[in-house]
């Protein structure tokens, strides 16, 4: 027997974990849900082009007027496609008759970028139709200046890792392109409050896919915390169910693994100012990051909490 | 194609994980970065499936990713130097002296350098065609038997240097 025959039975004795076959499963479904979206988000940009070709073929003679128009139309279009493409902007729309006139979150900035370092597709979202032009300027602002430095650090990490590659020996057939990707996804409008999720992935690792929360109180034109919308007692009230639901899960599913608290995971939320976002059924929803309080293969872990809120 | 492609290799990861987890593993030596290397290369893979001409080079295109990704994980962690392999391996073997022979020569091996590892753990473990593991390391047949040649010599020579301890 050669040596490497030898040091085969210790390589097939290798004991597999048990989440493994979880872990391949849910990765193939979710990059498989990852394609469709991309699928549909190249369609709803193609829709709304053709919208802009045949509104500039019949409105030439105004000009002033043409430009008015279009972007009418294109509000009009991006709207009706949202309406048809994002099921869960839809299904808000459908819930809440009170707002069926006037969507408050936009696009207001989407562009595409490809070069050999990097694939860029950034979907910039600003808040309008509040009626409060203060608190707009502010959030919209800020929106787009976390964007650019968002854009910017994920650039320069590409290209750091683009030559890292090539110092090692590797050629350009060897680097990937990074996808730089930003998204948004409103979870809750009505009247007075919007809750949306900004969400960046960055394809090279996926430990780099982070959310920013935006949850707004129209009315008083600020940013809502845990503790406006669940009250006082909001760090026992989120803690507790938490921590219920993380024994829960790992209950009925022997897969489901978070860190013990030795390990660093759950110990309760640090401040009000904990990650959540208010969902359809306004309630809030406790967000935490990939790694966070959990293995990798478990992902970004959302927790509802099922109190009401106090807003 | 593309969607062929895709089902070809979804069934392939589907049927070969254990095989993906211990390839990982040889280089990380750990669990949770093994999983997470299985993890990211099955991204990568679905997300780039489309570029991939020819079908019937499905797996060892994956092989490709999945070792690009399990040497960038083990660069990443270099700290695993020390650790208990019998503690990755099923209770009922613990104790077999043949056993404890093949893991001592299986840790050599993970300490070869990545180029070395790369082709042995192809050629003697996944029992790979040196064509197929030349267009893996996108080197040539030549290069691949030199690199075979030279990891056995220096596997000889480490565990020599082993046993004189």
């Amino acid at each position: 027997m050669s040596i490497f025959e030898k040091a085969k039975m210790a390589y097939d004795s290798i004991e597999v974990p048990r989440e493994l076959e979880d872990t391949v499963n849910r990765t193939i479904l979710d990059s498989n849900v990852v394609q469709k979206r991309n699928a549909v988000k190249q369609n709803r940009v193609i829709k709304s082009n053709k919208v802009f070709k045949n509104a500039t073929r019949t409105n030439r003679p105004l000009i002033v007027f043409r430009s008015f128009a279009l972007a009418l139309i294109a509000t009009f279009a991006l709207f009706v496609v949202l309406l048809n493409t994002n099921e869960s902007f839809a299904k808000a729309m459908q819930d809440i008759p009170a707002i069926a006139g006037i969507a408050k979150v936009f696009t207001v900035r989407e562009y595409k970028e490809e070069n050999e370092t990097d694939l860029i597709d950034v979907k910039v979202p600003a808040i309008q139709n509040t009626g409060n032009s203060d608190l707009e300027n502010r959030i919209n602002y800020e929106i787009s200046s976390k964007i650019n430095d968002v854009i910017e650090e994920a650039r320069t990490r590409a290209e750091e890792y683009k030559n890292a590659v090539l110092a090692t020996g590797g050629t350009m057939d060897d680097y990937i392109p990074t996808r730089i990707n930003i998204d948004y996804k409103i979870t809750y409008q009505d009247d007075n409050f919007i809750s949306f999720v900004i969400t960046k992935s960055e394809s090279q690792a996926s430990a780099y896919q982070e959310q920013y929360f935006y949850n707004i109180d129209i009315q008083n034109g600020k940013e809502l915390n845990l503790k406006d919308v669940l009250g006082a007692d909001y760090k026992q009230i989120v803690d507790e169910s938490v921590e219920k639901q993380i024994n829960e899960r790992m209950e009925s599913n022997s897969n489901n693994m978070y860190f013990t608290k030795e390990e660093g995971g759950f110990s309760g939320i640090e401040n009000e100012y904990q990650d959540f976002y208010i969902n359809e059924n306004n309630k809030a929803v406790i967000v935490f990051q990939k790694y966070e309080v959990a293995p990798g293969y478990m992902g970004i872990q959302n927790f509802e909490i099922p109190n009401e809120l106090i807003i | 194609m593309a969607a062929v492609a895709q089902e070809i290799l979804i069934e392939y990861i589907k049927e070969n994980q254990d095989k993906l987890y211990k390839i990982a593993y040889t280089y990380t030596k750990d669990k949770d970065l093994s999983l997470d290397v299985v993890q990211e290369s099955i991204t990568k893979a679905l997300e780039h499936i489309g570029s991939l001409k020819h079908e019937e080079y499905v797996k060892t295109w994956f092989y490709r990713i999945l070792i690009n990704e399990s040497i960038k994980s083990s660069r990443k962690n270099k700290k695993l130097e020390e650790y208990e392999l019998l503690d990755n391996v099923a209770t009922d073997k613990k104790y077999d002296e043949e056993l404890i022979e093949s893991i001592d020569i299986y840790k050599n091996i993970q300490k070869l350098n990545e180029k070395l590892k790369t082709v042995i753990i192809l050629r003697f473990f996944e029992n790979l065609k040196i064509e197929e593991i030349a267009y893996i390391t996108k080197t040539n047949v030549s290069t691949v038997k030199s690199r075979l040649y030279k990891g056995m010599e220096e596997l000889k020579k480490s565990l020599e240097r082993s046993d004189c301890i």
